[in-house]
């Protein structure tokens, strides 16, 4: 049996379940946080280095978005944690007085250095910058983030590709429990920031299930459930999800790290997931992509040219009041300012999207919900066979 | 009166206020137009912009910029392959790109860039869009100009001419300029979609006065509602004009050539003293291709416009500000430079744009070391800002008879920021 947390107050966070669906495990919640409260479920736009792609605060704002991520490693580059704490924090640095997310700095490590090397001590890497050799450790992931300051930091875990599996992958699910006691020790901040341990385990139920287990055992805020979306059979993933989501206490958040195609929310939301993140709305407003309910629109694409209704009628957002699609398909070409007029549409979908979803669980029509956005999604009806399994496992049986 | 349309068009009205020694003059142009009744004081600026958009902002972003100009400008090069498209809309340019602005003037190209030279011919000239090259003859010219349906749109001209160009050369340009202007009055005149339009005439020549004075006087000749002049350069190719022999009385020359109840518009990338030295000698209209080029550069401005005494305390911030400042010549700062990796001061102290209430120089510095787009959205917002309140300020000094001051302050910032 494992203990409860010794106070309500001890962490930066706290959570209020307002509404269940009565069929599936979807919920809605409001997460209290130093900078905010969040309805959830929540998808939070992510900020790479301080910035949501060539949004200002206030747009965000305005949209209604009340968390948004930062990532460690680059602002533990650039600008650096010491620059951080001069400018009293990403938040004031940045001029964002809503909630911010920051992860370890794990994952990037190993996705974007070739040279990464794990070992107990921490993740070792050559500097991008000048080649040096420099170690992560959990002690110093949670110091950056300590300066950074965010409302929620992420414990650093040994992260590994989906596709690994073996002694490698259970070496790293018990290392990350060990990083999680030496980030839970080394973190100055608990008041400040609330800390969340990370379910690893791959695509190995037995070691997911030992993870978990672990996890619960620590007086944390929160939990993150890590180590998918590196594009492992959806099959698999859905179990994995709910596998984890079943194993979490039901009065702390739940976030999946990494998710955020419409399909993967709405199934996820489903299976008890409260929070999200994921580049790829603003990644792909860049490069001229538009999401809306029946998918994307690429609007570099010559069949826009003459289309001239908004991207989507029914959206409130500046973009879909303001322009046409076949001017934007002319500005999308060639102008910097339709990366920024695209994305604020899609950053509008994605908190679109959550709200409607959060809408329908209060009224205990979540699974009509699910229903009306996969006929939108797939008209013919040519549901992917892993959505049908994981909605079923839920109680949620598409027509 | 040879200037009345077929259509009966509503006149452009230029009415001038003060007439400085130099030529200079105050004036205020006025027109009816199919957004009602405008009126635009002078010396102004016009709204530079990309394939019809300010460049890095949405409309929702612009919003946040004071004093954005009523007349946008659109040139043809990133617009004139859409033109079937935004015939098809029906509503015009100015819709079809959602900008509000109540004049929008289509030119031929961008003032922010270089134009390739030697494509243009008797037939026709390129402009040049993203897929490279367009050539336009006048009667795809005026289908483009129909399906825009501009509020002020230039003449097809032959400009890209420079100061190393020979009298053949500038003939030619002034002959095609002029054959060109012929045949757009004459589809003008016949098209009712273009009757509220205000046809700008373009003066060329380059640095001859003969030419000059050829092209001017024949332009004078034909129902045009307005003068660019042109011709002195190939595009913007980074060279300060005056800093030429002749440019200063070539441009007075041309000048003194046109009439002085018709504004005057010059599409030249000039720093605000370079704008006072232009609107001495009676240039009315400029365009705000500057700031532009100083946001892509990086760079801030930071000059003082404003009159003693309100300027002091501004003035005092900033010199602390840049105190220990060697990059700034006094105009703008370079916001690459690590020396703002630690300052949490705006941009420009006492500055009231969206940026400097919001942001500081270590966070664009950021945003410029990690090459994010928001860094120009700051910027741009900040330098229109800057260049827009400029003119407010030039406009002002005049009224009070305090040019002269204006500029000395300008000049004595430049020097000051060079000695440093």
């Amino acid at each position: 049996m494992w203990k409860m947390a010794t106070s309500k107050n001890s962490h930066a966070l706290s959570l209020n379940i307002l509404a269940k669906c009565s069929t599936s495990k979807a919920r809605a919640c409001a997460m209290t946080l130093p900078h905010a409260v969040v309805d959830t479920p929540v998808f939070m736009p992510v900020g790479t280095q301080g910035t949501l792609k060539g949004l200002v605060p206030d747009q965000l704002r305005e949209m209604g978005c009340k968390i948004m991520l930062g990532n460690t490693y680059h602002l533990g580059n650039r600008p650096g944690p010491e620059l951080l704490e001069k400018a009293g924090g990403l938040h004031n640095f940045m001029k964002w007085d809503r909630a911010l997310l920051t992860d370890s700095g794990g994952f990037q490590m190993v996705s974007l250095l070739k040279l990464a090397e794990i070992t107990e001590e921490g993740v070792k890497f050559q500097s991008p910058h000048d080649g040096s050799e420099m170690l992560l450790t959990p002690e110093r992931s949670i110091e950056i983030q300590n300066s950074i300051g965010a409302d929620i930091i992420m414990q650093l875990d040994d992260v590994v590709h989906s596709s690994v599996s073996g002694p490698r992958l259970e070496e790293a699910m018990h290392r990350t429990i060990r990083w999680l006691d030496r980030c839970i020790k080394a973190h100055r901040r608990p008041s400040e920031q609330c800390l969340f341990p990370i379910v690893q385990g791959g695509l190995n139920a037995e070691l997911r299930k030992q993870c978990a287990h672990e996890l619960v055992k620590r007086d944390v805020g929160g939990y993150a459930i890590g180590g998918l979306s590196g594009g492992e059979e959806k099959s698999e993933f859905w179990r994995m999800v709910k596998l984890s989501t079943d194993l979490l206490p039901d009065c702390k958040p739940r976030y999946l790290m990494g998710v955020g195609f419409a399909v993967d929310l709405v199934v996820c939301v489903a299976l008890g997931c409260d929070m999200f993140d994921c580049v790829f709305p603003t990644r792909t407003a860049r490069f001229g992509c538009a999401l809306v309910k029946t998918g994307q629109l690429n609007l570099k694409s010559k069949i826009f040219a003459k289309d001239f209704r908004p991207i989507d009628s029914e959206c409130q957002c500046s973009t879909c009041k303001t322009y046409n699609r076949a001017y934007l398909h002319t500005l999308a070409n060639s102008e910097p300012a339709a990366c920024n007029i695209i994305t604020v549409h899609n950053v509008a979908y994605q908190l679109n999207l959550m709200s409607s979803m959060r809408q329908s669980i209060f009224e205990d029509k979540f699974p009509e919900f699910v229903q009306q956005f996969f006929t939108d999604m797939f008209p013919d009806g040519d549901y992917p066979d892993w959505t049908l399994q994981a909605l079923a496992s839920v109680n949620i049986h598409l027509r | 009166m040879l200037a009345t349309s077929f259509f009966g068009s509503i006149k452009m009205k230029f009415i001038i206020e003060k007439t400085l020694a130099t030529g200079g003059r105050l004036g205020i142009i006025s027109q009816a137009n199919r957004q009602g009744n405008v009126t635009l004081e002078t010396p102004m600026c016009t709204l530079f912009t990309k394939g019809g958009s300010a460049p890095h902002l949405s409309i929702d972003m612009l919003r946040r910029v004071a004093h954005v100009p009523e007349v946008a400008v659109m040139s043809l090069g990133a617009l004139a392959d859409h033109h079937e498209t935004v015939a098809e809309f029906g509503k015009g340019l100015r819709e079809f790109t959602a900008m509000s602005n109540p004049v929008i003037f289509t030119t031929l190209h961008d003032a922010s860039a270089a134009i390739s030279p030697g494509k243009n011919d008797n037939s026709g000239v390129a402009v040049w869009g993203k897929g490279g090259k367009i050539k336009l003859d006048t009667s795809l010219f005026m289908k483009i100009q129909e399906s825009f349906c501009p509020d002020w749109f230039q003449a097809m001209s032959d400009g890209d001419t420079d100061v190393s160009c020979g009298n053949k050369r500038l003939v030619k340009s002034v002959d095609r300029t002029l054959d060109f202007l012929d045949e757009i009055v004459e589809a003008k005149n016949k098209s009712e979609v273009l009757s509220k339009s205000s046809l700008i005439g373009v003066i060329e020549g380059g640095f001859s006065e003969t030419q000059r004075k050829r092209s001017a006087a024949e332009t004078v000749a034909r129902p045009v509602d307005g003068f660019l002049i042109e011709g002195f350069e190939k595009g913007n190719r980074d060279v300060d004009l005056f800093s030429l022999p002749d440019f200063t009385k070539i441009l007075s020359f041309t000048l003194e050539h046109l009439p002085t109840d018709k504004p005057r518009i010059m599409e030249t990338v000039w720093s605000p003293l370079q704008v006072i030295k232009a609107f001495k000698l009676g240039v009315d209209v400029f365009s705000s291709a500057y700031p532009h080029i100083l946001t892509e550069k990086g760079l801030a401005l930071v000059s003082d416009y404003s009159l003693p005494p309100l300027s002091q305390p501004a003035k005092l911030e900033l010199q602390t500000a840049n105190a220990k400042n060697e990059e700034t010549n006094g105009l703008y700062i370079d916001l690459h430079n690590s020396r703002y990796s630690e300052d949490f001061g705006s941009i420009l102290p006492g500055c009231s744009c969206y940026a400097c209430t919001n942001f500081t120089r270590a966070y664009i510095h950021h945003l410029l070391k990690t090459k994010e787009l928001l860094a120009f959205v700051l910027l741009t917002i900040h330098n229109f800002h800057q260049y827009f309140e400029f003119f407010q300020h030039l406009r002002l000094s005049l009224k009070s008879d305090r040019l002269n001051e204006l500029e000395d302050y300008l000049s004595q910032q430049l020097n000051s920021g060079l000695d440093r």
